[in-house]
């Protein structure tokens, strides 16, 4: 070989393996350098940070930054973000709350698309929570992370006091409310502590399909269902019988209710049992058991759910897919957050995991995960109208003026129906 | 010391580059924000769709605001906590800030002081505290109320039954009246205070000489000096007042309370926009009550500006 | 002579029934105050109790530790400092230089341009969050404190409140006067005028930093990052609609009214001389 040629190909070489350590290079900084935004709440904020290492270990280039905020804060900066499609977080947690409003205002990635395709997956997921996040025109713009199945949590020796049984207290609501008067008799306790709670699940029962809470999907007012007139009238006959303790949930009246004995059952989500353990009544361990709701009701309270907004940078939109998976399919993920954070996972195959069979101390070992499961299973999805917030309150008006005022049943429901017509189509 | 040339401005157009800072900002975070609200009131606005979901709607928004119950309860509300909070606040304040600056001399600035912390205090920590201060079983205002139903002589004024201050509709008013006036009364006290300052001593010596007794002086002297003042803080209380958003906010919790007896137009509109997600009828709302306060200050202005129409 | 005789008796009680009066009134005025710190020494549990606590608890450390813990307290807290001085100076700044010039100078449009001014402080603000959030995206400041004590520059009230003291306090024909001597018109602003205007300036100082401090809906619109809040937002992140750790929050609200406490003390002696400075004009 001619003496050239040794350093030419030498600088050939040296130069080749720059040009491909410069792109080598490029390359992981460029995956080192990807940050996924996830924009949560608290607690959902910790169940994220904490799945941090676990992702890591997976896609170990992507670094994923959380930014929190208080609940109602989070969804008024999402709504902000989403007005003007900028600064938008590339994962959005939302509460079942808000979920409606934003899958109509078409802001979310439509995940049953391709290449999300979520419909294939759909079938992992607790049902009704899947279809909650479904808007009217078919798009699914959010995947269930955790669920809040209904449940009845009652505090037995309250009832063993009044000589009361649970099961007499489930068979009907009507049997609801008179065992409720025989608490009060014997033992001096309230049944619940709002008439509104009641009311809040009466009118979740008997929904026909193709019905939303408060309209249907034309947009027609349903105020004046026979479940309303039922869920008011045993509303108000609770009230005149004195068997509700007229305070709101989370206010001080409310936690003191529990801490002292004088609220006998709340109708809430699962997840109340964590917190009546945590902070709300520590002192009532084992005192409380959990039932189904009565008359074979099943409903949700509360749920969180992860969307990817439309305006995120494409390049984000496959790797926050992938977090959304792994956030809400995995199951050690979900198991992790259940357990920690107390998050009812979504996701079905977890369902038949031991812990579901674990006694809960608080609740005198009642192994009430099982019960949780079954209500998960055959709760129902509501559809979402977009003024089911509006509708919301003024139904809780009228409540008030028929619980507090003696306004007739009737007048009251006519009045809230003039008004929601007023804006049913806005 | 001379300045460079540049700098030096002819008196036409002093005005202009003293005001450029404030304009050049004003335009852009005043004007701006005022021209897109005044837009977006003749569209309809689902704002998680982003801009491009607007639609022309005319003049829907309002046909519909005009229409509407609750529109109307917001005005009456309004109304009502503007009166009852912002009247007894000028009532004390100007008696108060008389009263401080005739007889505290070392005293004064502590005295002020206490009256004017309310105002510093952030939404924040009041909401934490009130809820907890009204709150009807457990909070201390309850609490003092049964205390002074047991006094032997004023106890017959008081119920000794606690208050459901937060949820009772009749009583939800009085306890964000009682708030508004806790938090501004002592700022209209240092305005008054200021304002006080500025009247001469000789007048009242001299009409203390005349044989005028303190009342007097309070009435003829004090109080027509306090004009200008009166006005100024008047004007700043009927504006305020039909405004007021903050507190209501805090004490319903961002509802407006049980059958929207604390719902301030202000936190009726706010709750369009975030909670209804109507942002057009929100901006159109915003703009009735513009012309609204508007129409107020005038009223206010008018009021007096008028020596002979002054009525008490 | 008879007259002042009967004036002197009834004049014996009246001042001590208003002093009382008074007195009784600032106690009311404080007592919140007062609750909030002893709130601030309590854990969760104990304020909810019946009857609440009125005397100071062992908790303060407890709830100061979970207050730092779960938010960068202590930088909010610089944070809220340092925007709240900028935004002082800036407003003070701008304020006067635009009530001076509104109040003794005639100009094109000048009536027009204030009346639209005070067309903005009839509108609510919060209707502004949205057209304010695309301006700052635009201008590239989101999260920057930037966004919060530049457009706070440009209050309403703050050259209202100018624009009358200087019309009140200040005459034109001191203006006039140098002007003759050959004074620049900075040099009047600068020299005649700002010193004139000290009262106000120390009003609408306090006025402007206690509302910059609060600041709680400027904040939640432009700040992403938890480190980028200021005090009144990062305190929001520690309630939660369901577990409110309610004794460092009252905790952190209580620190986060010291500086405004004072601040107040500091100033009202100055506030309270240089309106009395005023007087003797």
């Amino acid at each position: 070989m001619p003496s050239q040629a040794p350093s030419g190909y030498w600088i050939r070489t040296v130069r080749w393996c720059l040009t491909v350590a410069g792109i080598g290079l490029t390359l992981l900084s460029a995956q080192a350098q990807t940050v996924l935004t996830v924009a949560a709440y608290p607690a959902v904020d910790e169940i994220v940070r904490a799945a941090i290492p676990f992702w890591k270990k997976a896609h170990p280039g992507v670094d994923i930054k959380v930014v929190s905020r208080q609940l109602n804060d989070h969804h008024i900066a999402m709504t902000t973000a989403l007005s003007t499609a900028s600064y938008l977080p590339d994962v959005m947690a939302l509460e079942v709350g808000y979920v409606g409003r934003f899958a109509q205002g078409g802001g979310l990635e439509d995940l049953s698309l391709s290449p999300y395709s979520i419909r294939q997956l759909q079938g992992r997921y607790v049902q009704y929570a899947f279809q909650q996040a479904n808007s009217r025109k078919g798009a699914v713009v959010a995947a269930p992370t955790d669920i809040g199945p209904g449940t009845l949590l009652y505090r037995a020796d309250i009832l063993s006091r009044a000589g009361v049984s649970e099961a007499a207290m489930t068979r009907s609501w009507d049997s609801f409310v008179d065992v409720g008067a025989q608490i009060k008799a014997r033992t001096g306790a309230y049944l619940i502590a709002h008439a509104r709670d009641l009311k809040d699940i009466l009118i979740r029962t008997g929904i026909q399909p193709g019905e939303g809470l408060y309209f249907d999907d034309q947009s027609r007012v349903l105020v004046r269902s026979p479940r309303f007139v039922r869920a008011f009238a045993l509303a108000r006959q609770l009230r005149l019988q004195k068997l509700d303790a007229k305070v709101i949930a989370w206010s001080s009246e409310w936690s003191e209710g529990f801490k002292r004995g004088t609220i006998a059952t709340q109708l809430s989500g699962a997840w109340l049992a964590g917190h009546l353990h945590n902070w709300l009544a520590p002192n009532t361990e084992g005192l409380w058991r959990a039932a189904q709701l009565p008359e074979g009701a099943y409903a949700s309270y509360g749920g969180t759910f992860f969307a990817i907004p439309r305006g995120t940078a494409a390049a984000n939109k496959q790797l926050a897919w992938e977090f959304i998976q792994f956030m809400t399919l995995n199951r050690d993920m979900q198991l992790s957050a259940f357990k920690t954070q107390d998050a009812f996972p979504a996701l079905v195959e977890t369902h038949d995991d031991p812990f579901f069979d674990q006694e809960i101390a608080f609740l005198g070992g009642q192994k009430a995960r099982i019960l949780w499961r079954e209500a998960a299973r055959r709760a129902t999805a509501l559809a979402v109208h977009k003024q089911d917030a509006f509708a919301e309150e003024v139904i809780n008006t009228e409540l008030d003026k028929v619980l507090e005022g003696g306004k007739d049943i009737f007048i009251a429901l006519g009045d809230a129906e003039r008004l929601l017509t007023q804006r049913a189509k806005r | 010391m001379k300045l460079p040339a540049l700098l030096r401005l002819s008196p036409r157009f002093a005005p202009y580059a003293l005001l450029s800072p404030f304009v050049a900002l004003f335009l852009l975070f005043g004007v701006f924000p005022l021209g897109f609200s005044l837009y977006l009131a003749f569209q309809t606005w689902e704002p998680t769709g982003g801009l491009r979901a607007m639609e022309f709607v005319g003049f829907d928004n309002y046909a519909f605001i005009l229409s509407d119950e609750w529109f109307w309860k917001s005005l009456q509300n309004t109304l009502w906590l503007a009166l009852v909070s912002g009247v007894p606040q000028h009532l004390i304040a100007i008696p108060l800030a008389y009263f401080i600056h005739s007889s505290f001399k070392r005293m004064r600035n502590a005295v002020v002081g206490a009256y004017f912390m309310p105002y510093i205090t952030s939404t924040v920590a009041i909401a934490i505290l009130f809820s907890s201060l009204f709150s009807t079983d457990y909070g201390l205002i309850n609490a003092g109320l049964r205390t002074l139903s047991q006094l032997p002589i004023v106890g017959g004024l008081f119920s000794g039954n606690s208050v459901d201050w937060l949820n009772d509709p009749a009583r939800i008013k009085p306890a964000i009246s009682m708030l508004v006036f806790w938090r501004y009364v002592g700022f209209n006290v240092v305005l008054y205070l200021a304002a006080l300052q500025t009247i001469p001593k000789d007048i009242y010596e001299a009409a203390t000489m005349d044989g005028a007794g303190r009342l007097q002086q309070f009435w003829f002297i004090t109080l027509p000096s306090l004009r200008p003042m009166i006005f100024f803080g008047v004007t700043l209380s009927v504006i305020g007042g039909l405004q007021l958003f903050e507190e209501p906010f805090i004490l319903t919790d961002g509802r407006g309370g049980t059958d929207q007896a604390g719902m301030t137009t202000a936190i009726y509109l706010y709750r369009m926009a975030f909670d209804f997600n109507d942002f057009g009828a929100a901006s159109a709302m915003s703009w009735l009550l513009f012309i609204l306060v508007a129409l107020m200050t005038w009223l206010t202005n008018r009021a007096f500006r008028s020596p002979e129409a002054r009525s008490r | 002579m008879k007259g002042t005789k009967m004036k002197t008796t009834t004049t014996h009680l009246a001042p001590w029934a208003a002093y009382g009066v008074v007195f009784v009134g600032a106690l009311v005025m404080l007592a919140p105050f007062y609750f909030m710190f002893v709130f601030a020494s309590h854990s969760r549990s104990e304020i909810f109790n019946l009857p609440p606590p009125i005397w100071f608890g062992d908790d303060l450390l407890v709830n100061l530790s979970i207050l730092t813990q779960k938010i960068p307290f202590w930088r909010n807290l610089g944070l809220s400092l340092y925007v709240a001085v900028i935004s002082t100076i800036l407003t003070l700044l701008f304020c006067s230089m635009g009530g001076y010039a509104f109040a003794l100078f005639e100009f094109r449009f000048k009536n027009a341009l204030f009346g639209l001014v005070m067309a903005t402080m009839l509108l609510p603000s919060f209707m502004n969050m949205i057209p304010t959030f695309m301006i700052m995206n635009l201008l590239g400041w989101i999260d920057e404190p930037r966004a919060l004590y530049i457009p706070g520059a440009a209050s309403a009230f703050g050259i209202f409140l100018m624009r009358q003291f200087v019309a009140s306090s200040i005459p034109k024909d001191l203006v006039e006067a140098a002007r003759m001597d050959g004074c620049s018109e900075i040099g009047i602003y600068w020299r005649i005028v700002l010193p004139l205007l000290k009262p106000a300036l120390g009003t609408l100082g306090i006025i402007t930093f206690i509302a910059s401090w609060n600041n709680f809906i400027g904040p939640l619109i432009v700040m992403r990052s938890p480190e980028m809040y200021t005090l009144p937002l990062a305190l929001r992140g520690l309630q939660n609609p369901v577990n409110t750790e309610w004794g460092a929050l009252m905790t952190g609200s209580a620190i986060a009214t010291l500086p405004l406490i004072v601040l107040f003390i500091l100033s009202s002696r100055q506030l309270i001389a240089g309106l009395t400075a005023g007087a003797v004009k």
